[in-house]
Formats: C-alpha cells, structure tokens, sequence
C-alpha cells in the first residue's frame, strides 16, 4: 500500500470540498482522476503532499500519517513524491539543470551524486541537450519535461501530476502522458488530475471520478 | 554541503536580483546613515554636558577659630560625607593670593588683616553632580562642626538638570521614530524582494526543503545587504567629518568624530538588521501553503 485514505473529509468555511474518501494505490498503480474544475482533485493530491490536512478521517502515504506527521517531517514526505504541476513551477533565474539539480541539493547530496542524476534523469526526459537553457527559451512541453525530470531525480516511490497537461497542446499532452505512462512502467506508482477525457482514454490504468465530493471508480466509453 | 550551497545561493542571490538588491542597499544606507548621525549628535552634546557638570565643585568654608587639629577633623568628616569624590585644601595664605590673582590688589594691604578664610575644595562624584543630590551634599556639609559655609553653582546645576531633561526626552522620541522608521523601511523594502521569490519559496517547499534550507539563503544574502549598507554609510559618516574639517571648522569637525569602533558598530548593525528584516520576512512566505486557498 503507497497511499491509503480512510474516511477522508475536507471543508473550507464549513463548505464540503471532500466527503468520507476510501481510496487505496497500490505500487505500480496508475490512475487518473477526473472531474470538473472545482471537484476537488488538487485538493486529493494536496492530502497526499501534506499541502492540506484531513478535516476528519486519515490520509497515509508511505511511512507517513497526516494523523502523526509534524510539520519538520513534511519535507522528508516530498522528497519520497514527485509533484508535478500545470504550471511547472520552475525556478526562472537558473536553468534547467540547476532546476533539477535544486531537489537533490535539498536532500545534501554529493556534487558527483547531483551530476550523475541530473544528467540520467534529463537524459530520460529528452533535455540533456538543453541543460544549460533558461525555462523561459524552453516550450511549454520542454517545461513539463524539466518538472518531471526534477519530480524523477530523487528516485520517488510515487508521482503525482496535477493537471500536466493543463498548459499543452494536444501533441504535446500526449508526449507528457506517454512519458508518464513510461515511468509507471519503469514500476513508479503516478497519479494524475486531469479534466481531458481523450488523454485519460489513452491511459491505461484505473480511472477515478470526483464528483459530489466523492470519488469513484469509472470506465469511460471509448 | 548545505551549508555550502546556502552560502552560494545567498551570494548568488544577490547578483541574480541586482535592482532589488541595490534598493535594499540603498535602503540601509540612507536608514543606517540617519541612525549614524543622531547617534552621534546625541553621544557628543551628552559629552559636552557631561563636561559642564564636571566643573561643578562645592565650596566648604571654615569657620575662623578652627586650629589645625580641627580642620583635620573636619576634612575626614567632610570625605565621610556620601558623594564626596576628593578635597582639596585651601589656607588663608593661598586664598589672598586667588585674591590677588583675581583681583590684581593685595587684600592685606587693603584691609590690614586676611579677612578670607581657609577652605576645602570639593570634587564630587559623577552620580552626585545633579541639583537633587547637590541638595543632599549640602546639607549634609553644613551640619558638620566647624563649617561655616559651603557654596556651590546650584543654578547652573539646576539649569542644566532642565536642559537635560528635555534634550534626553527629544533625543528619546527622535531616536525611537528613527529607528522604528528605519526598521519599518529596511523590513519592508527586504519583504518586497522576497516576495518577489514567493514562487521559488513555493518550489523549494515542492522538492521538499526544510524551512531552515529555505531560509538560509534568504539570512545570507540579508545579512550581505545589511554589512554592504552598513559600510556605505559608515563611509558616508567618515565622508562628513573630512568634509567638515577641510571645508567648515576644526571645531565643527571634532564635534562629528568618531572611534573606529563606531563604524565597526554601524556595520554590524546593518547586518543584524538585515539578518532580522530577512528572517522575519521569509518566515510569513514559508508558512504559507503550496497551493493557495
């Protein structure tokens, strides 16, 4: 088990943005959630990274409780997911191995360490030849290559990709899933939030809807 | 290694955001320079009262009929007396010639006999040199036996206890508005830049740094923005003096300098506060969440 909600609720000013969620990812899983905006499929992944605490029920992820974890605990969490966001968060005044490089340096790794990863992970993404690029000479695909490198390099148990896609044309949405559809199969566990059907029917993998603060699992008609 | 990476990234920092970090200089400069300023003015007019008080000396004249032995008795009562720091005795003999050095006429002559009598002169202690404890001294002195009288520049003392009060109440509003204002203006300029780096906060946050790699950096460079101003306006400070004796008076001059100590001051300053306006600032930045509510 990676990630184990039990009874999970979250509210805002007493309105409800989640609702008694049982969910279950085991390693290996890849699974889409969809819905509409405002659903609450950030809000989920939110749960997973510790960015939002349950209002009831508990959230576990890997070791870590939201029941038990101290906030000095939190980094260690993320430094054990990859999170990946439409809108790539990418650091503007370094480039883009410096962007990587930036997640490894965090967790006190050895220059050498740093090299070697850095450049295997750019390589896996199709960027070594960009390494010293600034985000804002990159594409938008380019940038979501760069946030999925620094979301592989400290070798995550699972990622999680929130709207990935977002901010993409169809080609290149699609490139992003196939990468993403890659790294499952290399055996790490993604998540993904997307509110793009046609891209989900291209997915393999479970499909989870988020509607009326509930999330169940669906089959969409090809 | 993060220790070393957070020294960097706070130099390096520095050199990525040139314009806000010019501001923030600029910024503790002229706040420092202000400080630096009214620090002075304040400790040298304090010097100077300081001097007019220490030529304050009470006057202990002794009555005519007492013999040597009693002048004795007198002097150690005298020095027994709270606040009493030395006396120093005057005879009859060297009191006609203050006369006569005075007055340019032997009193002798004049009169046929030295009316003056003999005295002690007495140097009081630095927490006594005020009107209230000038009272107490005095009246103390006169209850001694064999003192006749004992005078004193009570209305100078008394003046000065006036001026002193409101110079140290101005100096207390205008250095407490300054410093208020200067640490309002250095904390805000300094939240302006890091605000400007909120996304980087949020993506350090992302990879999972600590709240203290975040912030290292940000103290770093902070403190490189307090030590540059201060060193600015220490120059600036230093600047003034030369000026003023070269161009103004040597009396003008004098009345600005400094010890080396207090440009050693000023610079360590500016980097405290620049240590503090950073840390308070990036604190509210790492509290917030990653994605916004």
């Amino acid at each position: 088990m990676l990630v184990k909600f039990e009874d999970v609720s979250v509210s805002f000013d007493r309105h409800s943005i989640l609702r008694d969620i049982n969910l279950l990812i085991e390693p290996g899983d890849f699974v889409s959630f969809v819905g509409e905006s405002g659903s609450g499929k950030s809000s989920l992944l939110r749960l997973m990274y510790m960015d939002l605490m349950p209002t009831n029920g508990v959230v576990t992820v890997g070791e870590f409780s939201s029941k038990t974890i101290t906030s000095q605990q939190v980094p260690f969490l993320r430094r054990k997911l990859g999170i990946v966001f439409q809108d790539f968060k990418l650091m503007e005044d370094r480039n883009v191995y410096d962007n990587v490089a930036f997640a490894l340096h965090v967790t006190g790794a050895s220059s050498n360490e740093i090299k070697k990863k850095v450049v295997t992970v750019l390589t896996q993404v199709g960027l070594s030849h960009k390494r010293n690029a600034m985000p804002h000479q990159l594409s938008g695909g380019e940038q979501q290559r760069v946030c999925i490198a620094r979301a592989l390099v400290n070798e995550p148990f699972l990622i999680l990709a929130d709207e990935p896609t977002g901010n993409l044309d169809p080609g290149t949405s699609l490139e992003i899933l196939k990468l993403l559809l890659d790294i499952n199969h290399k055996g790490t566990a993604v998540l993904m939030t997307t509110h793009n059907y046609d891209l989900v029917r291209k997915a393999q993998g479970k499909i989870m809807q988020i509607k009326d603060w509930q999330v169940r699992e669906v089959q969409l008609k090809q | 290694m993060a220790i070393l990476y957070s020294f960097k990234e706070g130099f390096s920092g520095f050199r990525r955001a040139r314009l806000s970090s010019v501001i923030t200089i600029f910024t503790m400069t002229i706040s420092l320079l202000l400080l630096g300023l009214f620090a002075i003015i304040y400790r040298n007019t304090n010097s100077i009262i300081q001097s007019f008080r220490d030529k304050v000396e009470m006057e202990v004249f002794i009555a005519s009929e007492a013999d040597s032995a009693h002048t004795a008795a007198i002097r150690s009562a005298l020095l027994n007396v709270p606040g009493i720091q030395s006396a120093s005795f005057i005879s009859k003999e060297e009191a006609a010639k203050i006369f006569k050095k005075e007055f340019g006429e032997d009193i002798n002559a004049v009169l046929d006999f030295n009316p003056l009598p003999a005295s002690f002169k007495l140097r009081l202690v630095d927490g006594y040199k005020n009107s209230d404890s000038a009272k107490v001294v005095y009246s103390a002195l006169t209850k001694i036996d064999g003192v006749d009288d004992v005078v004193y520049r009570k209305t100078l003392l008394e003046i000065l206890d006036r001026r002193v009060k409101v110079f140290i109440g101005a100096s207390a509003a205008i250095g407490l508005t300054l410093l208020i204002a200067a640490v309002f203006l250095v904390s805000n300029t300094i939240r302006l830049t890091i605000y400007a780096k909120r996304k980087m906060i949020t993506t350090m946050k992302l990879v999972g740094a600590t709240r203290g790699f975040i912030r290292m950096p940000f103290l770093i460079e902070g403190m490189l923005h307090g030590v540059l101003g201060g060193i600015l306006s220490a120059c600036m400070i230093w600047s003034i003096v030369y000026l003023a004796k070269k161009f103004v008076s040597a009396e003008l001059s004098d009345f600005f300098a400094v010890e080396a100590y207090f440009y050693a001051a000023m610079i360590a300053f500016g980097m405290v506060l620049g240590l503090l306006g950073s840390g308070w600032s990036v604190k509210r930045f790492i509290s917030e969440s990653i994605v916004l509510n």
